[in-house]
């Protein structure tokens, strides 16, 4: 027993590093993330950063000084896809109560922190990372206040490993003035929509929280400690960042007062199925949005039938940072789509590479991250895949190689295993 | 019949003589009743003379007189002598009209009330004793028998100008008889005029607790073998059961049939089990027929029609403005317009006060109605004689002629005009006072001064003419008034800041021109003088008397009647061309495009396709453009014609999709309950759309039978249909029929797992089995040996399986893990039938092998999984697998949202296994086709096949590829094009009428806070208790 301790102890650092090893990747098409594209580039990895991001022709370049070359003509090269206000790890079957994680009791518990539960063993994130996603923002749901979040690499052997940015956030859910009403106590028939009577009380419950944990969080003097109010603190100070959620016009408007009054530096919307007619307002705020999901029906009947897939484009147009996301039914299996979300981005208005850095540099902006990750340039963690085709189209995507933080990234999914499985059964190719 | 239980005793010399110039009374029925005190027989004869009396819509009598007596209309005419010892009213000025008569009421009943027996199913009904199985049918309910007079209601009915009306006990699908009964106020025996007038149906099960049925659809099979179970039960003289709802049942089929619609739909859908039982129904319609009015013609039914006109939306704010619908903008304009357009269709309706949350409204919007077009003879008709025919008392009821009861109101003038007051209403002979004769209807706007200081103020007064409301505007403060007219006079009192109290009036009134003059007292106690001069109508809510001479200003009818909907090619909104749609082409001619043919061809380049007559009939390289006058021509250059997409498992279009009440629900028809109203369907088409099978959910083993549509955007559900496509039935398997997801509540309904999921399949199929050879048996009689039988029950949900085993109808089997898919295919077997197509199927890659042998169809998600147990081993290569396999697989979507881009959905089986583009493409488009049974017509470009089209951008299998054409029979319905039109065209209509309600607001009509409204989506799992909520 000691034996096999002292041996895993001896091996651990030594599988980390390696895997880190430097690789040059050479003559491929690189999206870097922030619009430019370089058709036949030069790319080195080192000690899990990005060291050299070049054109082949005119870089002068080691080739002997990496451990590995790749060769990538014909190939595209990606920042690794960012997943914002993902369940991913906090579920596994979503019809399974056991293995739902994301909801705690309560309506406001900004003190409930998502990366604790994250779990890193999901069979889910392998079928999501070998599309392309390689950080995700684990986010908590329900209530007023739903918890708070942390941004993590789809890589690691536990939670801390895998921790990004921690604590990253702090996610309210803004009250609905209308909501759908439901027949039954389950809330599984639903009935008609109406007027939600308890708005003015909900949105006092959270106007109350806010000012209570700016005054806590601003004097010396704490008679008893309150886990809920310094659990925001980082909001008032600015090291945190204040995700809402919110679709409807009239509710974002009320939402924006609230944020105003309250001094919060770091505002972002998550949903903002409306926000297209209020971007100067969340201009002027400096507010960027987290877009609901691009796969989806519009709001009203009379709205344009393309509505959610044009959304990203208007919010471009109009100058407002935006990412995407995929909350929603399904939302952690279905986080391996984001990619083609973009794609669809694309097709309705923005341009590929635009479409490329909702998913990544413009995410990793929202998220605070951008420093170190969500484009391929020089300094920043060597977190990028390669596809053999254009990765934001399903016809095409198709990753072979990906790497976090310069770690070579296993691509194989038990799903993979199940079809060699049945393959080998039947025979077929 | 029991009405009039009067005595004739002295029979007088002058009435001798009546007798013999107008019909023999005979009435010597006695009554039951002891008299408590003296008794007090009145045989009063009473004249009513220099009338003008309204016989009908049709004939009027200038200066008449009306002669009653006993209750009866003894003589009606110019020179009818005025009999001797007769109380006469002189009647000059007056009008007379026959008493009004409304068909649909509630009058007299208790509420009913759902008991709640508690949480859980209810499998059985609750009602005791030997009565039907559902507990929704209640043929046995009698209004007779529960009818008890309601002297509020009555006097409010009255009030409005109603003699009599028909009565029923709101509740239940099948609602038992109702009776026509007057709204005199005498003892309930002497009301009822016709104590079984009509029989009384709905799609609304009421107060029943039992879990069947819980959908439209299931209301509409209960009903149609309800039908059959009376017939055979009426037919079988050896009877082993009595039961009394059957036996009441068929009492009733020999009375009008009234039937309960909550909207255009339903009358269609009702109608629609009256053609197959041989009943024409009248329609208790809900206002919005306008909107699909060639149908409702179509229907030949007869109308029962309210107006409740829907209240004006308070639009002020632009982002709550938001929530209200067009469809909802468009209903409240035109809803007025009802009426008038079931008028000039020629389709016969009667009206009625119910449906009004406020009865008092029924004057206004039914004059806001005529304004709209609607002619006062109709609407006479409709309250006088249509609803006595309807309900066979013509007899009695209706006109003013002689030896009918003597139902009538006296009015001041034309009983529809706004000023008319009606001052009596005389019901079975016995007068009803509403207004008194001398009552001068004062309403309107007033210079008023009082005092010494003779300054002008506004005096307004509103209110009913014997019940009055009056402001007065002291610059700008409003002060209400208390003010009393009684005949002549009029009293009037208010406080004002400066008078420090009360200040009193009272006056006479003088009438042409209203003015008003007398003294009063000032708080102080001193008297002054006052006056008010009439200076000018009221302006009413409702305005625009102009109206009805002008051309329509209301919009025009769209088909669908929701947003991207169409108006037809015509002027007035109601009228229909042949010619449909604009965009309806004679020919179109696709020219340089690369045509994915789904044949051996494969994919074409530059090729031109020409459509004709909705069929593909030339695909070459040039083809010169048609001479005809309606034809298109589309420049494909760059981009990609396929076969329209095909969805093989959705559930969009539809008014409810489970009935998972039982364990089996075969004999629910998805036909049934088509909408064509959904909005998906347009979203649909903008995805490529063009047919999509509309699934029961898979809340049970045996769900309901399937429809087949083609997106004939804007097409009533039957136009919609798939014409002669075979008939399909959603099976399901696994978490969703043992209700493994529905809580710890649900663990009473068999089965609870996939061992009790195998007996309900060889339960029903081996009872079907035997139901059949029995059926197969009874029919090789020889009629006169069929008489002599014992007759055969005819069971609609047996008869659908048994269509299974003699091949006519076919499974497709919701499905998730290996070990059910084998289970339901070793039934199969044994039972001699086949599985059809395995939908979702996600482990169909296990036992492809064996699904191969049995010859069996698959329809797949492309990747989805982990949504629940039993889907934790579904892989993304499932659909690759299944087709190297050689297994007939398409892509479906069980989703309004991603069943608009299952082109992508297809192309992940690129990614995932491998597949090439086209096996690919035919995944969404031949494959679901012979799935279907359907690939003769649809599914691939060929020479012959219905042209079903639809033009990409880009290759469709391309996530950057939008659909610009989608093409079904060789019409247009979606063009991107069109649709940027549309989308400004949308909001300009918006804000028309967003600006008409801002008016109405300012002229002080009341408004409503608007709700969103959103439509229901369904899925598979989806339950629906609330369809009469959310039908739209």
């Amino acid at each position: 027993m000691r034996k096999q301790i002292l041996f895993i102890l001896l091996f651990l650092p030594i599988i980390t590093f390696a895997q880190t090893k430097s690789v040059l990747i050479m003559n491929g098409t690189a999206h870097l993330g922030n619009d430019s594209v370089i058709q036949n580039s030069i790319i080195g990895i080192k000690n899990g950063k990005i060291i050299l991001v070049a054109d082949a022709k005119t870089a002068n370049f080691d080739k002997t000084a990496y451990d590995e070359i790749i060769d990538a003509k014909g190939k595209n090269i990606y920042p690794g896809l960012i997943a914002p206000n993902s369940t991913l790890g906090l579920t596994e079957i979503e019809s399974v109560r056991a293995t739902n994680d994301f909801r705690e009791v309560g309506t406001t518990l900004p003190n409930i922190r998502s990366l604790i539960a994250y779990n890193t063993d999901s069979k889910i994130i392998p079928t999501v990372r070998s599309n392309g996603v390689l950080l995700a923002q684990i986010t908590p749901r329900g209530g007023l206040i739903s918890g708070t979040s942390s941004v993590v690499i789809l890589d690691g052997w536990n939670w801390e490993d895998a921790a990004y940015k921690t604590d990253d956030g702090v996610h309210i859910n803004w009250p609905t003035i209308q909501g759908r009403k439901f027949l039954d106590e389950d809330n599984i028939f639903p009935g008609p929509f109406e007027k939600n009577k308890d708005y003015i009380k909900q949105t006092a419950v959270l106007k109350k929280l806010f000012a209570d944990a700016k005054a806590y969080n601003e004097t010396d003097v704490k008679v008893e400690t309150n886990l809920r109010f310094e659990a925001m603190k980082g909001l008032f100070t600015g090291t945190q960042t204040l995700f809402i959620h919110s679709n409807a016009v009239k509710e974002m408007v009320e939402a924006i007062n609230f944020v105003k009054q309250n001094k919060i530096q770091k505002v972002v919307i998550v949903g903002g199925k409306d926000s297209w007619m209020i971007t100067d307002l969340l201009k002027q705020n400096n507010i960027s949005v987290i877009i609901s999901r691009v796969h989806d029906l519009p709001t009203y009947q009379e709205d344009d039938v393309d509505l959610p897939y044009k959304l990203p484009y208007l919010l471009q147009k109009a100058g407002v940072l935006f990412c995407l996301n995929n909350e929603g039914d399904m939302e952690a299996m279905g986080a391996r789509n984001l990619p083609f979300m973009a794609g669809t981005a694309a097709a309705y208005g923005l341009t590929k590479e635009q479409a490329l850095r909702s998913v990544t540099l413009n995410t990793a902006k929202i998220l605070g991250i951008d420093k170190t990750t969500g484009s391929i340039e020089v300094g920043k963690d060597a977190t990028i895949f390669i596809s053999t085709g254009d990765a934001l189209d399903m016809k095409s995507n198709n990753v072979e190689r990906a790497f976090i933080k310069g770690t070579n990234i296993d691509l194989n999914t038990d799903q993979n295993d199940l079809y060699e499985k049945y393959k080998k059964k039947y025979g077929i190719k | 019949m029991l009405f009039l239980f009067r005595t004739i005793y002295n029979m007088k010399k002058h009435l001798l003589s009546f007798l013999a110039i107008s019909f023999c009374l005979s009435l010597y029925a006695q009554e039951t009743f002891p008299v408590n005190g003296t008794s007090d027989k009145n045989h009063t004869i009473y004249a009513f003379i220099n009338a003008k009396i309204i016989v009908d819509a049709d004939e009027t009598i200038d200066n008449g007189t009306l002669v009653v007596k006993d209750g009866l209309i003894y003589s009606v005419g110019t020179k009818i002598p005025v009999p001797q010892g007769a109380v006469i009213y002189d009647l000059k000025g007056k009008s007379i009209y026959p008493g009004l008569i409304d068909a649909y009421t509630s009058y007299g009943m208790q509420e009913p009330k759902r008991i709640f027996t508690g949480g859980g199913p209810q499998v059985e009904s609750n009602i005791k004793g030997a009565y039907g199985w559902n507990q929704a049918i209640k043929p046995e309910t009698d209004a007779v028998k529960i009818f008890t007079k309601d002297a509020k209601m009555a006097e409010d009915m009255r009030r409005l100008g109603f003699g009599a009306v028909l009565t029923f006990q709101k509740d239940g699908i099948i609602r038992g008889s109702g009776s026509v009964v007057s709204l005199g106020e005498r003892r309930e025996n002497e009301l009822i005029i016709s104590e079984k007038a009509a029989a009384m149906y709905s799609f609304d099960k009421g107060t029943s607790t039992q879990d069947y049925p819980s959908s439209l659809m299931g209301c509409i099979a209960l009903m149609r073998q309800t039908y059959l179970d009376a017939a055979w039960y009426k037919a079988d003289k050896t009877k082993k059961e009595f039961n009394i709802s059957l036996d009441a049942f068929n009492n009733l089929l020999s009375l009008p049939q009234i039937f309960e619609t909550t909207d255009k739909l339903n009358v269609l859908r009702a109608d629609k089990i009256g053609d197959e039982f041989k009943v024409n129904y009248i329609m208790k319609g809900s206002g919005n027929e306008y909107q699909r009015l060639d149908d409702i013609k179509a229907s030949g039914c007869k109308f029962i029609l309210p107006v409740n006109f829907p209240m004006a939306y308070d639009v002020e704010d632009a982002y709550d403005a938001k929530y209200v619908s067009l469809a909802e903008l468009k209903h409240w304009e035109m809803a007025p317009a009802n009426l008038f357009a079931m008028e000039k269709y020629f389709i016969p309706f009667a009206i009625t006060s119910s449906d009004l949350k406020d009865k008092k409204d029924f004057w206004k919007n039914l004059r806001k109605a005529i304004s709209y077009g609607l002619s006062e003879k109709q609407a006479l008709r409709s309250l006088t004689t249509i609803p006595a025919e309807m309900l066979n008392v013509s007899d009695k009821l209706g006109k003013i002629k002689g030896g009918m009861i003597a139902n009538f109101i006296i009015t001041s003038g034309n009983l529809f005009d706004e000023k008319t007051i009606i001052y009596e209403n005389w019901i079975q002979g016995i007068d009803y006072k509403i207004m008194d004769y001398n009552t001068i209807d004062i309403r309107g706007n007033y210079d008023f001064s009082f005092g010494p200081e003779r300054v002008l103020h506004q005096l307004k007064i509103e209110g009913e003419p014997d019940k009055i409301k009056a402001t007065l505007f002291l610059d700008t403060t409003k002060i209400s008034v208390n003010a009393v007219v009684a005949g002549n006079s009029i009293s009037l009192s208010f406080n004002t800041k400066d008078a420090n109290g009360t200040i009193r009036l009272s006056g006479n009134i003088t009438n042409e021109p209203i003015q008003m003059k007398g003294t009063g007292q000032t708080p102080d106690g001193g008297w002054i003088n006052w006056s008010a001069n009439y200076s000018g109508k009221l302006i009413s809510n409702t305005k625009k008397d102009t109206t009805k001479k002008d051309a329509l200003d209301f919009g025009q009818v769209i088909y669908p009647f929701c947003a991207y909907g169409k108006p037809l090619d015509d002027h007035n909104g109601f009228d229909k061309y042949l010619t449909a749609f604009k965009t309806r082409y004679e020919a179109v001619l696709i020219k340089h495009v690369t045509v994915w043919t789904n044949e051996a061809e494969g994919v074409l380049k530059n090729q031109d396709v020409y459509i004709t007559e909705g069929k593909i009939v030339r695909i070459a390289d040039d083809i010169t453009a048609p001479k005809l006058s309606f034809a298109k021509v589309i420049d494909g250059t760059g981009k990609h014609l396929t076969a329209g997409i095909i969805d093989e498992h959705s559930h969009i279009a539809l008014s409810g999709v489970n009935e998972g009440t039982q364990a089996s629900s075969a004999e629910v028809r998805m036909g049934d309950v088509v909408n064509s109203e959904d909005i998906n369907i347009y979203r649909q088409l903008s995805g490529g759309v063009t047919s999509s099978q509309l699934l029961h959910g898979s809340a049970n083993p045996i769900g309901g039978q399937s429809a087949l549509i083609k997106l004939r955007w804007g097409k009533s559900p039957e136009e919609m249909k798939f014409a002669k496509a075979d008939g399909f039935i959603k099976f399901a398997l696994g978490e969703n029929v043992k209700q493994s997801n529905w809580g710890d509540v649900n663990s009473i309904r068999f089965p609870q797992t996939r061992m009790g999921v195998e007996q309900v399949y060889y339960d029903y199929f081996i009872r079907a089995k035997e139901y059949d050879a029995k059926q197969k048996a009874y029919e090789a009689l020889s009629e006169k040996a069929k008489t002599a039988a014992s007759p055969f029950r005819k069971d609609l949900e047996l008869e659908a399986i048994a269509e299974i085993l003699n091949k006519k109808r076919f499974i497709t089997c919701h499905s998730y893990v290996q070990s059910e898919i084998n289970m339901l295919m070793h039934v199969a077997d044994s039972m001699g039938f086949k599985v059809n197509t395995f939908t979702h199927i996600l482990e169909g890659y296990k036992i492809a092998d064996k699904m191969k042998a049995n010859d069996v169809g698959a329809s797949s998600f492309s990747d989805w999984w982990a949504y629940k147990m039993e889907v934790k081993d579904a892989i993304p290569y499932n659909a690759a697998i299944l087709t190297k396999m050689g297994i007939t697989t398409a892509i479906n979507s069980d989703d309004a949202e991603m069943g608009r881009r299952l082109n992508q959905e297809a192309a992940k089986s690129i990614k995932y296994g491998g597949l090439t583009e086209e096996e690919a493409l035919k995944m969404v488009t031949l494959n679901p086709a012979k799935l279907l049974h359907i690939d003769n017509k649809v599914g691939s470009i060929k020479l012959g096949k219905d042209a079903d089209l639809v033009l990409w951008s880009d290759n469709p299998l391309s996530i950057y590829a939008k659909v610009e054409k989608t093409i079904i029979d060789g019409q247009i319905y979606f063009d991107n094009e069109e649709d940027a039109k549309m989308r400004i065209e949308i909001q300009k209509e918006r804000a028309r009428i967003i600006q008409k309600m801002l008016d109405e607001k300012k002229g002080g009509a009341p408004t409503q806070k608007p709700i969103f409204k959103k439509p229901q989506l369904f899925g598979c799992d989806s339950m629906q208790e609330d369809y009469l909520n959310n039908e739209e």
